[in-house]
């Protein structure tokens, strides 16, 4: 920025509008503010600051460590990869063409055992990992004011290549994130008896009520040349469609988990559940895993230990830190602010050079 | 920046003013290459020898005649003694001057010529009409400011451009706008760059309205222009070229105009140019006489005037003017300029030659000059290094990306998040080939790491440094009651290299003395009257005329004895000697005596208006022995002898110049007789005087001079003689012939009186003391403490030079001095060779040498060098500067006396070229703007001297004493601050980078952001920039209080302390760390867990943002209310806009934050990823600040514990600067 004007008009002319006669004292005004002595508090790393500092971290940190690990710890998780075993022994040197196939038959029964009791609500993920949902081409892939009004139908400038079928009219929803919808089903049940899995509240309410519309229908959906994943019932509206609504709030690492729905009944230990996979989705072609995941919650989430042990250690690193510095201090004291220690003092030539 | 610049043309960066100096300097040159070196003096005096009091006979040559007081050069007056202008000439070298005045009497002999019709302008007087119609000159208007209403928004973007930081802003938006490369919105990708255009644009607005505002004002002034015969009223915006305007007392000129008559008979008139450039002293303007007497009521005056284009120079103006089939030539003594006043004179009346911008004022209206600061040179650097960082960065993306898309290659095609087939169309989409596709992602990723160069730095550190002079300029310590000025910043871009200063360039005369002359001894035909004996208090002589008191303004000591003296009249040898010296003091000389009312009506006051404060006191020392100058005409001067008046024709007046470094004027006497009275420099006079004369006087003489000199006081010598009627004849017919020849008037002039002045018989000598300015030894103590070497460069002799360098505890007594005063290069070399040797010798006895006086039991000898002009002649510009350079970094003190202004910058660039210490010059005349330019830092004084050496500096202020504040406070602070500044902005947006990076790796290397993108772009300008501004502006390390105790603090800054390429690579190492803590943390916790993009990416904004804070928090030193406002404010702010960002529908991490900060996850991250990027910072800082405190962290323990004071006390007993508290 240019500093030039406010000085330059002094020079000129403008100066003889000033009358040197009727002198106006230009001593400037006293304040605290402009003699940069305002009230202020000068803190110092003293020893017993940074000690008491670290103590007080530790003290925080280490007790939410063991709450956080002891949470985790209590959280029961079931996760079962089935990529690879649900591919009939047949197709396993061609998993590609198996899934691809329209014909083969996609069902695979697996049965597992509950380790632990685990409460209501078992919330039941799909995880797949090497997904990159995160992908700038698959993240732009959207339209959201198509998604939100039916007005907005024809905005697909963003869809591309997944905007129009070939007879130009537009998909609805359009975009690879849509088009890419995960289509594995889940069927569990417990003792011959279905497990009912509710899908309740399993989007935001955020998404439902203003992002994707209550009039807006699936359109031309998975219609074009390549069926990217699930299809959608034409007749229930986007904001009913909660599987995409999940679907499509981006995961934000390759690995990541979705929220399938919620078994809203407690599991014992030891109880035999048996789930029946429809394995459509295609992650074999990049090398994608897919698990299922039944997991119960506590207060830190999901099952991970990390930040239990993270915490532990921080709050341990802090404790020792603040025993090293009291033994420092113990060992090796400095008076503060001796003016002995001054270079000029220490050293009479110091200053020099 | 050490760079080799021709000495002529002194600095390149005042663009503007530099002209103004230039361009005489130049002109000089060339006129003196042809043939008459070292010309610049020219005599305009014409004066004529008939005699005599009537007012026809000076009337025929008034036109001309005294040029002598309009322009001359400062230093004229005070004859030889003021050597502050010492020419090249006479040191036998180039005969090259620095300021614009030397040009200006070769500008009057060469307006005598013709000027060439392409190169004049016409004007028609009285007629504007014919003046306009052929070329329109410019109206009266001004317009000061730079932008109209419509123009305003095209002029102020194209001129913002010009910064090259603004250019890269540029790119990087309109690569964004290409759709292969939009990685963030077209939209706000523009938004940094609209910010910082629009807060300049706003700021150059306000500046803008206000000279909008001003120039309204100007433009509606009145004035009285002749319409119809009549004076009428007009407003000066409606003045046009060719009108006849008439001023009265004390009413400023609207426009330039050639003075046509004015109410003295004579056509004199007094005009003060204190707007023009600062010389508050009365200026003589004369009108010819050929138009002097037309009354423009009645008669109407044809003319035409001829005269040269508009230009700059407001020292020189050439014209021809055509009136009644006259021809006349006119000079810069027959123009008044805009902008001045006429005083003294009850009317004036002129035609409008330059109005309106191109006015000489206008034309000088010159803006700050612009340097760039150490620092940010160095910071320079960290911006390259920076760069090829990002290049870096890009690199290793594009490199991944490649081998990831060469690995996935096949796959490509039906990826689901890849998918380049578009089925529907039968073609690639998105895909231009693997080349193409990385080239994208190197520039797509040059758009996303964009701020790793913090254009925002650039920003941030103008607003910093407007702040910075904000408290500078109110800073009550820096204001000077006596000149009632306030401390200025003429250039903001250096403020930080005040802390940083290693040598300071002082002149003398104005800077660390007063420049208030008092005249003190006198030694009259070998009788030294001292007064010391008996000095009574004065008196103050007055007169008595036509029942009214005369009293001259100001009183002088006077001897008692001289006083009887003077006053007795015998006639004895020893009182004629009296009589003549006194009478040589009020005559030769070139003051105005100003007859003011007072309160008392019976008393009147008289006030000598003059250019050299040195022949002001001489005149008003006269007057207190009772020769007092009344009256001063053109042709004759009348003086109050002991109660009588007298009167004496000026028969001819010989301009002091320096190459004569001498004046003369030549009177007539009452008693008929001619005498030749001459004063000047000691060398000067005694080169001319008579042999025959009486060998003991002489000595006595001498031997006084000696004596006053060593006592700091500046001498003269006073000498006469009476001419015989031949050799009067003789003197008179050359005379007249010099001035009126045409070509080389002045070297004629110069002979002219060469042959006048000699066999002078010496009357004495006076001696004038320069007092110290208040709180110099003080001032000087405390630089030399902080480390800082002071150099004196001074025009005044060696003993004079010597003599202050005592009192202002330059020299002392322990010092060693080296005097180095030699004639030839050869004898110049064995000096130096010889002092080099000696100053290894006493530095190495001594063991150590500390010149800094910080331990004041342990002093080595220290040494001094003082060298002299004659002998920098062969010592610059050749080899031997290495050799004087190796000198002087030994010694203590260096004193350069006689130096010419070309000099004093020569000796600035002999350090600045071989040190990479900061250097300051500091000055108040015309004489030190080369060296004020020339420095890192040029520092004016705004004192007596006008303001040539204010327009060319970047700070200046009203005292010498000043500088201690300037440097070792404000410096200090300024530097500390700008240093944290620079490295917290770097910290500040590479952790950000860094995050932004870390992330790409984990979306195969493609460019998402996880932070939203209005949050990237917010936060450089909202989110993180005001904490550190405000803490840019009012960070103080250390107290006042305590910096001026400890000078030697200052080091800090002279050491690079705050900011150098260590500190730098530890804050990337850190800023390395805390990325890496304040993203992996969140990854890991969050790894395979259902988190949506917008959630994790606002945890990592808010993460990054109170991260960044906190950082500034621990390193803030002194808290008050603002900091805590805007630091808790800052991240508020951040907290706000995340929600609103995320509470708009239509931007993908819709009511993310609303979600993600229900869990407890969510906050543990946030306090762990903080908390663990602080550690280390933490744990280095207290370790490094306990156990290896630097100087500035004892003192500020000692500061706040208070340990300071007892011992502070005992230890160094530091002389008190008090407040502006002067006399």
């Amino acid at each position: 920025m240019s500093s030039r004007g406010a000085t330059s008009s002094s020079g000129g002319p403008q100066l003889g509008t000033s009358d040197s006669s009727t002198r106006i004292s230009k001593k400037p005004k006293y304040s605290r503010f402009t003699q940069q002595e305002l009230p202020a508090c000068k803190p110092i790393l003293t020893p017993g600051w940074v000690i008491a500092t670290f103590i007080a971290v530790g003290i925080v940190f280490i007790p939410i460590g063991l709450a956080s690990l002891f949470a985790s710890q209590r959280v029961v998780e079931i996760v079962h990869r089935y990529d690879e075993e649900c591919v009939p022994p047949i197709f396993s040197s061609n998993q590609l063409a198996y899934i691809q196939s329209s014909i083969t038959n996609k069902t695979c029964t697996k049965n597992f055992t509950v380790p632990k009791r685990m409460k209501g609500p078992v919330y039941v993920y799909y995880q797949l990992d090497n997904f990159y949902q995160n992908h700038r081409r698959y993240v732009k892939s959207r339209s959201d004011t198509q998604l939100r009004s039916k007005a907005g139908e024809l905005d697909i400038s963003t869809c591309k290549p997944e905007a129009t079928t070939g007879n130009n009219s537009p998909i609805v929803p359009c975009g690879l994130i849509a088009w890419s919808l995960f289509n594995d089903t889940y069927g569990f049940s417990m003792k011959n008896k279905v497990l009912n899995v509710s899908k309740k509240n399993i989007a935001w309410k955020s998404d439902q009520e203003h992002k994707f519309g209550s009039d807006v229908y699936p359109k031309n959906f998975q219609s074009g040349g390549l069926i990217g994943g699930g299809k959608l019932d034409a007749s229930i509206p986007l904001s009913e469609q909660v599987d995409l609504i999940v679907w499509m709030r981006t995961a934000a690492l390759p690995t990541f988990r979705k929220l399938y729905g919620k078994i809203e009944t407690d599991l014992e230990a030891n109880d035999e559940i048996t789930v029946v996979i429809q394995n459509n989705y295609n992650t074999y072609s990049f090398g994608g895993r897919k698990r299922l995941v039944l997991s119960t919650t506590s207060w830190i989430g999901g099952k991970n230990d990390f930040l239990g042990i993270a915490y532990l250690t921080v709050g341990g690193f802090c404790m020792f830190l603040a025993i090293g510095f009291i033994l420092l201090y113990v060992i090796k004291p400095r008076p503060l602010g001796d003016p002995a220690f001054l270079s000029w003092n220490r050293n009479p030539s110091g200053i020099m050079n | 920046m050490a760079s080799e610049r021709p000495l002529l043309i002194p600095s390149p960066r005042i663009q503007n003013t530099q002209d103004l100096f230039t361009v005489p300097v130049l002109l000089d040159l060339f006129k003196s290459n042809s043939g008459r070196p070292g010309s610049f003096s020219g005599m305009e005096t014409k004066n004529p020898a008939e005699n005599s009091s009537s007012v026809e006979g000076t009337l025929n040559s008034s036109s001309s005649r005294r040029s002598i007081l309009s322009s001359r050069s400062k230093a004229s007056g005070g004859g030889g003694n003021s050597t502050r202008e010492v020419s090249f000439a006479d040191l036998g070298s180039k005969p090259v001057r620095h300021g614009s005045r030397g040009a200006d009497s070769e500008g009057l002999s060469t307006s005598q010529k013709e000027i060439s019709d392409e190169d004049a302008r016409l004007i028609y007087i009285n007629d504007p009409v014919k003046t306009n119609e052929k070329f329109e000159f410019a109206g009266n208007s001004v317009r000061t400011s730079k932008y109209s209403f419509i123009t305003f928004l095209p002029k102020n973007i194209f001129e913002q451009f010009h910064r090259v930081a603004y250019i890269y802003f540029l790119v990087i938006a309109v690569l964004n706008q290409l759709p292969q490369l939009a990685v963030f919105g077209r939209g706000v990708s523009v938004l940094p760059l609209a910010f910082v255009l629009s807060v300049t644009a706003i700021k150059d607005a306000y500046e803008d309205y206000r000279r909008h505002r001003s120039d309204r004002i100007e433009n509606n002034r009145l004035a009285s222009v002749l319409v119809n015969n009549q004076f009428q009223p007009k407003k000066w915006k409606d003045i046009r070229v060719g009108e006849i305007i008439k001023i009265h007392a004390s009413e400023t000129l609207p426009c330039d105009m050639v003075l046509l008559s004015t109410s003295d008979p004579t056509g004199v008139a007094y005009v003060q140019t204190v707007n023009l450039d600062g010389e508050s002293n009365l200026k003589t303007r004369y009108a010819k006489q050929e138009t002097l007497f037309k009354t423009h009521e009645k008669e109407e005056v044809v003319g035409l005037i001829k005269c040269e284009k508009p230009n700059r120079n407001i020292y020189g103006f050439q014209a021809n003017m055509e009136v009644d089939g006259k021809r006349l030539s006119l000079g810069p003594s027959n123009i008044i300029l805009r902008g001045c006043e006429l005083k003294n004179t009850e009317w004036g009346i002129g035609v409008a030659v330059y109005a309106g911008r191109e006015t000489k004022a206008m034309l000088n209206n010159s803006g700050a000059p612009s340097k760039r600061s150490r620092l940010e040179t160095h910071m320079n650097i960290e911006i390259i290094l920076l760069s090829l960082f990002l290049i870096t960065l890009c690199t290793v993306v594009s490199a991944c990306a490649l081998a990831w898309l060469l690995r996935h290659k096949q796959e490509l095609n039906n990826l689901p998040y890849y998918r380049k087939w578009d089925y529907s169309r039968k073609k690639d989409y998105n895909y231009y080939g693997l080349g193409w596709e990385i080239f994208f992602t190197f520039l797509m990723s040059v758009i996303v790491f964009q701020i790793m160069i913090p254009i925002s730095l650039y920003i941030s550190m103008e607003l910093v440094r407007v702040g910075q002079a904000y408290f500078m300029i109110r800073d009550t310590k820096m204001y000077d009651e006596a000149s009632n000025s306030r401390f200025q910043c003429r250039s903001l871009n250096i403020n930080e290299d005040l802390g940083q200063i290693k040598y300071v360039f002082s002149d003398k005369t104005g800077t660390l003395t007063e420049n208030k002359m008092e005249f003190q001894r006198v030694s009259i035909w070998g009788v030294d009257y001292s007064g010391a004996k008996s000095q009574i208090e004065p008196v103050g002589y007055s007169v008595q005329v036509e029942g009214k008191v005369i009293k001259p303004k100001m009183n002088v000591k006077t001897d008692p004895e001289l006083l009887q003296l003077s006053e007795r009249r015998n006639d004895t040898k020893e009182g004629r000697h009296v009589f003549d010296f006194f009478l040589a003091l009020a005559a030769c000389n070139t003051i105005v005596p100003l007859v003011t009312d007072t309160s008392d009506p019976t008393v009147k006051m008289i006030d000598y208006q003059g250019e050299s404060p040195d022949e002001q006191a001489l005149v008003y020392a006269a007057a207190a022995y009772g020769f007092m100058l009344i009256e001063r005409t053109s042709g004759y001067i009348v003086i109050d002898i002991q109660g009588e008046r007298q009167r004496f024709n000026v028969l001819g007046l010989h301009e002091f110049d320096s190459d004569r470094k001498r004046m003369s004027v030549i009177l007539g006497c009452p008693d008929k007789s001619v005498k030749v009275f001459v004063k000047g420099a000691d060398t000067s006079m005694f080169g001319v005087i008579d042999k025959s004369l009486n060998k003991n006087i002489l000595h006595a003489t001498k031997s006084h001079l000696h004596d006053y000199s060593s006592l700091g006081l500046r001498t003269l010598v006073v000498g006469m003689r009476e001419l015989g009627a031949s050799e009067f004849e003789q003197w008179h017919s050359s005379f007249e012939e010099a001035s009126t020849a045409v070509i080389g008037r002045a070297a004629l002039l110069r002979k002219v009186a060469n042959a006048v002045e000699n066999n002078l018989c010496i009357l004495g000598a006076s001696a004038i003391e320069d007092k110290l300015q208040q709180g110099v030894p003080e001032a000087i103590e405390s630089l030399r403490i902080a480390g800082i070497k002071v150099w004196v460069l001074t025009g005044d002799k060696q003993e004079t030079a010597i003599s202050i360098g005592y009192s202002s505890k330059l020299l002392t007594s322990k010092m060693t001095q080296i005097v180095i005063n030699n004639n030839s290069k050869e004898s110049c070399r064995k000096s130096l060779e010889d002092a080099i040797v000696m100053s290894k010798k006493l530095t190495t006895v001594a063991g150590v040498t500390d010149n800094t006086g910080g331990s004041s039991e342990a002093s080595p000898t220290p040494v001094a060098l003082i060298i002299d002009g004659t002998s920098l002649v062969y010592i610059l510009d050749s080899e031997l500067e290495e050799q004087l350079f190796q000198l002087a970094s030994k010694c203590s003190v260096v004193l350069c006396c006689r130096v010419a202004p070309l000099q004093k910058a020569g000796i600035v660039a002999l350090v600045k070229n071989r040190t990479a210490d900061m250097t300051l010059a500091i000055g108040d005349g015309a004489n030190d703007v080369s060296m004020i330019q020339m420095a890192d830092v040029g520092v004016g004084i705004s004192g007596q001297e006008g303001r040539q050496a204010v327009m060319a500096s970047d700070f200046a202020m009203g005292q010498f004493r000043f500088l201690v504040h300037l440097l070792l406070v404000h410096g200090h602070w300024n530097y500390q601050r700008m240093g944290y500044m620079i490295l917290y902005n770097f910290y500040r947006n590479a952790v950000m980078v860094f995050v932004l990076f870390w992330f790409v790796l984990f979306t195969a290397f493609t460019l998402t952001t996880a932070i939203n993108e209005w949050s990237s772009m917010l936060y450089s300008i909202i989110y993180t920039s005001l904490p550190t501004i405000v803490v840019g502006i009012l960070d103080k390390d250390l107290s006042r209080r305590t910096l001026l105790k400890y000078p030697q603090l200052y080091g800090a800054g002279q050491r690079h302390e705050c900011y150098n390429a260590k500190l730098f690579w530890l804050t990337m190492v850190d800023t390395f760390w805390q990325s890496v803590a304040i993203f992996f943390i969140p990854l890991l916790a969050y790894w395979g867990s259902s988190i949506d993009i917008s959630s994790l990416g606002d945890l990592w904004i808010l993460a990054v943002v109170i991260l960044v804070n906190l950082h500034l928090a621990i390193d803030v030193i002194r808290w008050n209310w603002t900091t805590h406002a805007v630091i808790w404010g800052s991240i508020i702010a951040t907290f706000i806009c995340v929600i609103i960002i995320d509470a708009l529908p239509f931007l993908i991490g819709y009511w993310a934050i609303f979600d993600v900060a229900k869990t407890a996850t969510f906050w543990l991250c946030l306090l762990a990823s903080v908390i663990v990027g602080l550690i280390p910072r933490f744990v280095v800082k207290y370790l490094y600040q306990y156990y290896s405190p630097c100087d500035v962290q004892i003192a500020r323990e000692a500061e706040k514990f208070g340990t300071l004071r007892e011992v502070g006390d005992v230890q160094i007993e530091m002389n008190p600067i008090l407040g502006p508290q002067r006399r």
